[in-house]
């Protein structure tokens, strides 16, 4: 073969080489400022392989799945028990919750609370995934014509995965948490701890921007934040988990590898209008001295209260008119934390 | 009886001029099939490891075997095809496919050469060049991002090369056999 080649002809190229690799890193520039034409691009061609990827996912899933869990045989046993003690904590934590939510629910009633946002959920099946050296992403099988967005947070049962970044008219691609390009603000709980999570193409991201003075625990649970209104607050992600270099990761409560049915957030937060003076809750509790108002409208603040359009129809009628409790300070500071 | 064999071979009829040109495509078209296979969104490992650079071969070997079949551009559009179905940053395997290939062209005798092991080793070399300029180039592109504060891990793209190099005798043997049965019969006269 060796003199096969070198009896071969010589390039007689049209292109001088210098003007395709000139072109080659205009590309590279261009394609940082305008990566439109690549992102119309490959959703097309998505877009016009869904029908085929759909079939060819069965038959290569099972395959997957029986290779992903080749590992796990070793490790039945010592994991069958690790999850009867974890189920039965769990258990015991589930009634807790209930009894937390009920009093929730009660105080929000009470308080006229803004309800959290109403979230409408497309559910997609994850028709492709890509991990390649740069980018960790998987594909769906709904999109624009299923009103998916770009921005979108993409969650299965157990947590978040990624949000949309691509749609098409048929598919979307998804950015995984993990991915190097990811990055979201969230809050560690217990504390309130506000940090940005970002990924680096490992499946633990890892947690910046935490403040010094802050002292976080391996296990403490991280969800997502809602700053900047581009995802929903209170979706579970994780748990902290520390590198062993002094710094934090999080360990993902979703398994974007084997997930395969995924719902996706449809997430719009309706503007919110700065409130009157007499709406704000301290004050309409009567927690704070009301400006003087004209004769006419001198009454309490609680037609203000009231009239919010979102208050939930199974709010108490008295409690409008029922006179601040001792600990209804604390909670008409709430808001803040409920309206998300 | 030999003789009029021999006859038949030597007048066996000459390709018509537009079936030779669409046998030139060939080289472009089995990159951009294996393009199109490596990024076939599917995984068969469970995203443990990622796909080869599959056409990275048909590169390497038709620069060494017809460059003028293999040119610059069809490199250069072999790379853009991996970078728009890769979904990696725009332009990034663009680039390393035209300097690979460049690489590859000017050393094209010391490449050509090489036999059996040697082989594999020497487009081991060639893709460990292309993955190097692509991580370059993603290292670059992340450090005009704001708030870069890490360079893109290695791991990921040592994975793609070791990969690429298992992947690389067989892809080559499909690459050889359409050359030898397609290419070199209908182009072995230019």
């Amino acid at each position: 073969m060796a003199n096969a080649w070198k009896i071969a002809r010589r390039s007689n190229a049209q292109f001088p080489l210098v003007i395709v690799i000139a072109l080659a890193i205009v590309l590279v520039l261009l394609g940082r400022a305008q990566s439109g034409l690549f992102d119309r691009a490959r959703v097309q061609v998505t877009d016009w392989m869904a029908p085929v990827l759909e079939k060819v996912r069965a038959p290569v899933q099972g395959f997957d799945r029986w290779i992903g869990s080749i590992g796990d045989i070793f490790s039945v046993y010592q994991e069958n028990l690790r999850l009867k003690d974890e189920n039965a904590r769990l258990r015991q934590w589930r009634n807790v919750a209930v009894v937390l939510q009920g009093r929730v629910g009660r105080y929000q009633a009470m308080l006229h609370a803004v309800p959290d946002p109403k979230m409408n959920a497309v559910l997609a099946r994850v028709i492709g995934r890509a991990s390649r050296p740069f980018l960790q992403t998987m594909i769906l099988d709904a999109g624009r014509s299923s009103h998916v967005a770009p921005g979108q947070a993409v969650v299965d049962p157990r947590g978040m995965i990624g949000r949309v970044y691509l749609a098409g008219e048929r598919t979307s691609w998804v950015i995984l948490l993990s991915d190097l390009n990811s990055r979201i603000p969230v809050t560690i709980a217990p504390g309130n701890v506000q940090a940005i999570m970002s990924g680096d193409n490992t499946a633990t991201p890892v947690l910046e921007m935490v403040s010094r003075l802050v002292t976080l625990h391996p296990g403490d649970q991280v969800t997502s934040s809602g700053d900047g209104g581009l995802l929903p607050a209170g979706l579970p992600i994780g748990t902290v988990m520390s590198d062993g270099k002094g710094g934090w990761r999080v360990a993902l409560l979703a398994d974007a590898a084997s997930s395969q049915d995924v719902e996706i957030l449809n997430f719009a937060k309706p503007p919110e209008a700065p409130p009157a003076t007499a709406q704000l809750p301290a004050e309409a509790a009567g927690l704070k001295p009301q400006p003087p108002l004209p004769p006419a409208s001198s009454g309490t603040a609680t037609p203000a209260i009231s009239a919010k359009p979102s208050t939930p129809s199974s709010a108490p009628a008295p409690a409008t008119a029922a006179p601040p409790q001792p600990d209804a300070g604390a909670a008409a500071g709430e808001p803040a934390d409920v309206d998300r | 009886m030999w003789t009029a064999s021999a006859m038949a071979t030597l007048e066996r009829p000459r390709p018509t001029t537009s079936l030779r040109y669409l046998v030139a495509l060939v080289p472009l078209l089995c990159g951009l099939v294996a393009v199109f296979i490596t990024n076939i969104p599917v995984s068969i490992l469970g995203g443990l490891v990622p796909p080869p650079l599959l056409g990275l071969v048909p590169v390497y070997f038709w620069c060494l075997v017809r460059p003028d079949l293999m040119t610059p551009a069809a490199a250069f559009a072999i790379g853009l095809a991996e970078d728009i179905l890769s979904g990696g940053p725009p332009g990034v395997w663009t680039l390393a496919f035209v300097l690979t290939y460049t690489v590859v062209a000017r050393q094209r005798d010391s490449f050509a050469g090489l036999g059996g092991a040697a082989a594999v080793v020497g487009f081991a070399a060639v893709a460990a060049f292309a993955c190097a300029v692509a991580w370059l180039a993603v290292a670059f592109l992340a450090l005009l991002s704001p708030g870069a504060t890490r360079w893109p891990l290695l791991a990921p793209i040592l994975s793609e090369l070791a990969m690429t190099v298992l992947f690389y005798v067989p892809t080559a043997m499909v690459t050889g056999w359409v050359h030898h049965r397609i290419v070199g019969p209908m182009r072995s006269d230019i």
